[in-house]
């Protein structure tokens, strides 16, 4: 039964989230909004009049203040002060001014509020493999409210619930709880639950797509990353059901982009448009790794312990495109060893063997392969092995367990 | 295995009221749990007993949700506290029931697994099912338990309701089957106070052969 | 389970005639503060919003304000009356001794506490070892350090949530069960719906010496139903839930003897 309510915090992020939520549609292709139409609706200083804007605002301002207090964020200035570079420079006209929380929470996602804050999770920086790629995901976020997407969809919902009463409180399940009683503030603030409030039609999500290409474009960044971003999101759900054996979930991003393909296809041509011929692009790769090194082995670590085999290796499988390491070695030994199905201890051991090969393999990687060694009968290896994770570690909270190991 | 199994008895409990009665039945009727007196009692599926130092509440079994080898108690309701116990856990058998189809999973127990192998099986329970967005091992030290050589692991983790909660585990893998003592508790006040009871729990652990 | 399940779960029990509800547990050594104490009301937690026919609660700004001041007025009256001296948090930085991250782990704890009380009390699913014993709950140490740093005796949390019905309504048919199976528990809406629960935490002991649900529906849209947005609903709510805070069963049995 509600044994699915802890699911809310994650999944319902992805599905009623800023990735997504269109409502019900027909397979009726639409004409692609044109970058060049798409102007900032709101400028900076704006201040909304009617009673139901300003109302939504006060939740998002008491919603700040509760993320701002959570335990949920990753503190690092220099990632924090990176980031909102980042979103200065392709977040709208006020963006400059804007506050950023990173959460630590392994989900793709991202969100920006008129109010002056924007939150980026941990997960959505493990996905991105460049500065571009992050640009367009907080460029598209931000043509929601710069369109005032957020206001109108919040009047079409509440228009369409005046009828619908179930088909509104089940739209999402974070949606669901959300929709019931808005006016608890701590329930908001629970980070992406707010965004349960938003659900984009189709015209909204093209819209942001143009806004975010343009923006891109505008900044310097090479506008197709932005399709490379929806591909890879693409692709990894299709490794994750594929691996379990289904189609698609229900309520993945699949229900909530209808012809992600048409969507894709769009946003292709649209870079073509907004990109000037002699004018040079940057995807901003190598910047980008630098700056998310230090989180980057505690990203991988979440993702993987979640256990979900098939979108972890293919996240990996993707991050390894710009080249294997010790670290990404490791870590698919990891979602071998988590996948626990036949065979899986062998290609983990594998791993674990290429990893601690690499000069920048991490400690743990030597603890799991002197027990695979051991496992193998090789003690003598394993105890070696096991002798350079303490020499790494040696403070390693099973050091007491792995000394008696080696005897 | 106790944090799933709380909001199903939140959301069941929300049936059982009738209109306009009192706020709550109050404290008669059914509840999902059960008194455990202070004497020898077998807990999961038989094979282990122990005694607790002061009554304790036994989360009932439901029949399609929960894992015969697990048992479920708690002193102050599940989301301050708990103690858990698996008794021979097959190799094979999962801690908690879960849908092959789920995306995310909790990986099986095996029968040749090390300690540090079982512990990542621990986090990924917390990760996956009990919403955990960090988890950090603070120390696994060998302890014998149940006359066998077995490990203790500490442990914290951040949930979804932000509070930090700590546990303690000792366990022990004897003739292919999981044994384990789990605790956790919310990290400020419970834990502290309720180790105790844990440890107690613990050395008077045994097998029923 | 977030707060919101919580609420959820509570308003479960709101049935279809108007009714108020409210159940007190207390210690049982529980005397309701009296004379010179000083009491930290936290964060209290307003919301109105209005009631949409398709069952959405649409936040209103300015009802909220409304409502935020004259519970707050209230609760200044109610307290002088008992003669005390009440402060009222509305940051979690206004707390002098004590850091925001403090504060926030505080609450944080308290709701943990404060589901346990409702679900283990209130909803029914009881723990057969505080049966009959009255309120066993404590946020322990935490709390009392607190209230020594910043020299309170008793601490306040208040959650009140209102929702009123816009023009035109019409009273929807039962989705609660149904939503229950679903994954939420969906309250059973009327007209208009309160919510309201407040905890009082001893910070000389940490302990949580009283606890209080409010709830009350009216079935009939646009009946103000102790309407949180004027000064007398405020008050009226205020009462309900704070004024006639009873004595622990140990101090009644005790009045009663002598």
């Amino acid at each position: 039964m509600c044994t699915r309510c802890f699911e809310v915090s994650r999944r319902s992020l992805l599905i009623g989230g800023g990735a997504a939520a269109a409502a019900l549609t027909t397979g009726i292709a639409e004409a692609r909004v044109l970058p060049r139409d798409m102007v900032p609706l709101v400028g900076p200083g704006y201040k909304p009049t009617d009673k139901d804007e300003q109302g939504i605002w006060q939740l998002m301002d008491r919603a700040e203040e509760e993320i701002s207090g959570s335990n949920l964020l990753i503190n690092d200035p220099k990632l924090t002060g990176y980031l909102k570079d980042l979103i200065g420079k392709v977040g709208g006209p006020a963006a400059k001014d804007f506050r950023i929380y990173l959460a630590h929470i392994p989900d793709f996602n991202a969100m920006m509020f008129p109010t002056g804050f924007a939150v980026v999770f941990s997960g959505l920086l493990l996905r991105m493999r460049n500065e571009a790629q992050l640009a367009g995901v907080i460029a598209h976020e931000s043509g929601h409210f710069l369109r005032r997407h957020m206001i109108r969809s919040w009047r079409d919902e509440r228009r369409k619930t005046d009828i619908f009463a179930i088909a509104a409180m089940a739209a999402g399940v974070g949606g669901a709880a959300g929709g019931v009683y808005l006016g608890d503030y701590v329930q908001l603030a629970q980070l992406g639950t707010i965004l349960s409030l938003f659900s984009y039609s189709r015209a909204m999500e093209a819209e942001a797509d143009a806004m975010g290409v343009r923006l891109l474009a505008e900044n310097g960044y090479q506008p197709l990353e932005m399709a490379t971003v929806w591909e890879q999101l693409i692709g990894e759900e299709t490794a994750s059901a594929r691996y379990r054996r289904k189609r698609r979930r229900r309520g993945s991003l699949f229900d909530t982009h209808p012809s992600p393909d048409s969507r894709l296809a769009d946003l292709r041509i649209s870079a073509a448009e907004v990109t000037e011929a002699g004018k040079a692009y940057d995807n901003g790769r190598e910047r980008y790794l630098a700056e998310i090194a230090s989180i980057r082995p505690m990203m991988l670590d979440d993702q993987v312990k979640l256990n979900d085999p098939g979108a972890s290796q293919y996240l990996i499988e993707t991050l390894a495109r710009d080249g294997w390491n010790g670290l990404l070695r490791y870590y698919e030994g990891e979602v071998w060893r988590l996948r626990n199905r036949h065979g899986d201890d062998a290609r983990a051991a594998l791993s674990y063997a290429a990893a601690v090969a690499y000069p920048d393999a991490p400690a743990d990687a030597w603890r799991w392969h002197g027990i695979s060694l051991m496992k193998a009968g090789r003690s003598a290896e394993a105890k070696s092995a096991f002798g350079r994770y303490l020499t790494m570690k040696p403070d390693a909270s099973d050091a007491a367990w792995v000394r008696q190991v080696i005897g | 295995m106790n944090h799933f199994t709380r909001l199903a008895l939140a959301c069941a409990s929300g049936l059982a009221l009738s209109a306009c009665s009192s706020l709550g039945t109050g404290e008669y009727g059914y509840s999902s749990y059960a008194l455990v007196r202070v004497r020898q009692v077998n807990v999961g599926d038989g094979s282990l007993t122990v005694t607790p130092p002061r009554p304790y509440n036994r989360h009932r079994a439901f029949l399609w949700s929960d894992v015969r080898d697990v048992e479920d108690w708690t002193l102050n309701g599940p989301y301050l506290d708990g103690i858990s116990f698996v008794s021979g856990l097959k190799g094979g058998a999962y801690l908690i029931r879960q849908s092959k189809r789920a995306d995310q999973q909790v990986p099986k127990f095996r029968s040749d697994m090390t300690p540090p192998e079982i512990v990542a099986m621990l986090e990924s329970l917390y990760r996956v099912k009990g919403g955990a967005v960090e988890f950090r091992t603070l120390s696994l030290q060998p302890r014998p338990f149940l006359g066998t050589n077995g490990f203790q692991l500490d442990y914290e983790h951040l949930d979804g309701d932000e509070l930090w909660r700590k546990g303690r585990a000792v366990g022990a893998v004897i003739d292919g089957k999981l044994y384990l003592i789990l605790f956790d508790a919310a990290r400020s006040h419970y834990y502290g106070t309720i180790l105790p009871d844990f440890e107690s729990i613990v050395a008077s652990a045994q097998l029923r052969r | 389970m977030r707060k919101w399940g919580l609420a959820l779960a509570l308003a479960a029990a709101v049935p279809m005639s108007a009714c108020v509800q409210t159940r007190q547990f207390a210690d049982v050594q529980f005397t309701p503060p009296q004379g010179d104490y000083k009491l930290l009301v936290l964060r209290p937690d307003v919301s109105v919003g209005s009631l949409t026919t398709g069952g959405m609660v649409e936040p209103r700004a300015d009802w909220t304000e409304q409502a935020r001041t004259n519970i707050i007025t209230a609760l200044q009256t109610q307290q002088g009356g008992r003669g005390g001296k009440l402060h009222i948090l509305e940051r979690r930085s206004q707390l002098t001794g004590v850091s925001e991250q403090e504060v926030a782990d505080f609450e944080r704890l308290f709701y943990a506490v404060g589901q346990s009380i409702v679900i283990h009390k209130y909803l029914g699913d009881y723990l057969p070892t505080k049966r009959g014993k009255g309120l066993e709950y404590t946020l322990g140490e935490d709390a009392v350090r607190l209230g020594q740093r910043t020299g309170y005796d008793y601490a306040l949390f208040l959650h009140a949530e209102d929702s009123v019905a816009s023009g035109g309504r019409v009273a929807l048919g039962v989705l609660g069960l149904a939503g229950c199976i679903v994954g939420f528990c969906a309250p059973n809406i009327g007209g208009a719906a309160q919510l309201d629960y407040a905890g009082l935490v001893d910070l000389k002991t940490g302990e949580v010496v009283w606890f209080n649900v409010v709830s009350a529906s009216s079935q009939v849209p646009g009946i103000a139903f102790g309407d949180l947005r004027s000064p007398q609903g405020a008050a009226q709510m205020v009462d309900r839930l704070l004024n006639r805070m009873k004595p622990g069963d140990a101090i009644r049995r005790a009045r009663v003897k002598s």
